[in-house]
């Protein structure tokens, strides 16, 4: 009898390994935004979660990293309470913080696109992306739906969201280094950037 | 009633009710409208008020978000109306979130990505997808206190970055397990 194709488990396929790697990073943030599993400041509700936005992406790369964020939102929308101190529900897109919490998708795709440009990773560029993606489009995302809400100036609404400017630098720093001591450690993940190599000369 | 109302026309009614007292930002009837919701809602749900204001309580620190900067450039009157409509349109939404079943949403989902299946999208792996997410929530959490024990047996201090690297490491070996595991299921 001539093998049947159907009954012989391969390895895994990379859209397998990719759903279950986005499915665990989606879940990663949620658990970085609760306060008894990952110590933070006492009662500020100051949390990890954007470091783990900035890994998706760093880590993942630009698509699977975005697509976690989607399934994290997906998630939220249905109810499950996976943001910061346990929120979630459709309140959190009526508040003044939804423009942040949705940046999360578009600054995970620019983290990886910067991070995982070229194979190997470069210092600067992991450095560029988590600035620019993990911040940068974080803030443009959520500035302009802060003003709105809260019927504030742009510039106003800049000053007030100066507050969390150095905790998200501290975040940045941290994303760069684990990122490097993980490509190290741990290089499979990393798929985006070996399939597209090291530049041409 | 509320409770058994379908899923889509919930969804929808909550958001043109949120983007209606949005958009009129500036009618204190509209915000009072918005809040009477709130309260009828909330009664009709069957929370009562002490439900009513333990979500209130909830809502604390978005609370301060949203007033603190706004006392510093705006005037007290101006600012008193802007919190009591953010936090109506956050109620309203919550009403969602209250009166429907986290897996009532889920099917709900599955049925909105339906017609994607038509354009060649296999939305089966949509729904695994999610539902792997939630799984997995329970399985960081549970790394996450082994890592912390470990680094306590060791007498070593719980720093963010002493216990994110093992929890990465940790959490993409499951995947590739899980991966490996769904492979062996048929799953590609």
């Amino acid at each position: 009898m001539p093998p049947s194709e159907t009954l012989v488990a391969g390895p895994a396929t990379a859209a397998v390994r990719g759903i279950a790697q986005m499915a665990m990073f989606a879940a990663l943030v949620a658990v970085l935004g609760q306060p008894f599993a990952i110590p933070v400041v006492a009662g500020v509700p100051i949390t990890l979660q954007t470091l783990g936005v900035m890994l998706a992406g760093a880590i993942l790369g630009p698509w699977r990293g975005a697509g976690a964020m989607v399934l994290l939102h997906a998630l939220v929308v249905a109810g499950l309470p996976l943001l910061a101190q346990g929120s979630g529900g459709l309140g959190v897109y009526a508040g003044p913080t939804a423009g942040f919490a949705l940046g999360w998708i578009p600054a995970a795709l620019v983290v990886g696109a910067l991070t995982q440009w070229r194979w190997p990773l470069a210092w600067w560029r992991t450095a560029l992306g988590v600035a620019l993606g993990g911040i940068g489009v974080i803030y443009a995302c959520g500035i302009p739906v802060m003003a709105y809400q809260l019927g504030l100036t742009l510039p106003q609404a800049t000053a007030a969201t100066a507050a969390f400017l150095p905790g998200d630098l501290a975040k940045a720093v941290i994303a760069v280094l684990i990122t490097h001591a993980l490509v190290k450690a741990y290089p499979a993940p990393f798929s985006w950037a070996r399939r597209r190599g090291a530049p041409a000369r | 009633m509320l409770h058994r109302t379908g899923v889509g026309v919930k969804f929808l009614l909550v958001f043109l009710l949120a983007l209606g007292v949005s958009l009129q930002r500036e009618n204190p009837w509209a915000i009072l409208g918005a809040w009477a919701l709130v309260v009828l809602g909330h009664l009709l749900a069957g929370t009562g008020v002490s439900g009513l204001l333990r979500r209130l309580w909830g809502l604390r620190w978005i609370l301060l978000i949203l007033t603190v900067p706004q006392l510093i450039f705006l005037e007290p009157q101006v600012a008193l109306l802007n919190v009591s409509r953010v936090v109506a349109v956050i109620m309203v939404a919550g009403l969602f979130t209250l009166t429907t079943r986290t897996s009532d949403i889920l099917e709900g989902f599955d049925r909105a990505l339906a017609p994607l299946a038509k354009l060649g999208v296999d939305t089966s792996r949509i729904s695994l997808a999610l539902s792997l997410t939630i799984r997995s929530v329970p399985v960081i959490l549970a790394f996450s206190g082994q890592i912390r024990e470990a680094l306590r047996a060791r007498g070593r201090r719980v720093t963010p970055k002493a216990l994110i690297m093992p929890l990465l490491v940790m959490s993409l070996r499951h995947a590739e397990e899980t991966a490996e595991a769904l492979a062996a299921r048929g799953v590609r």
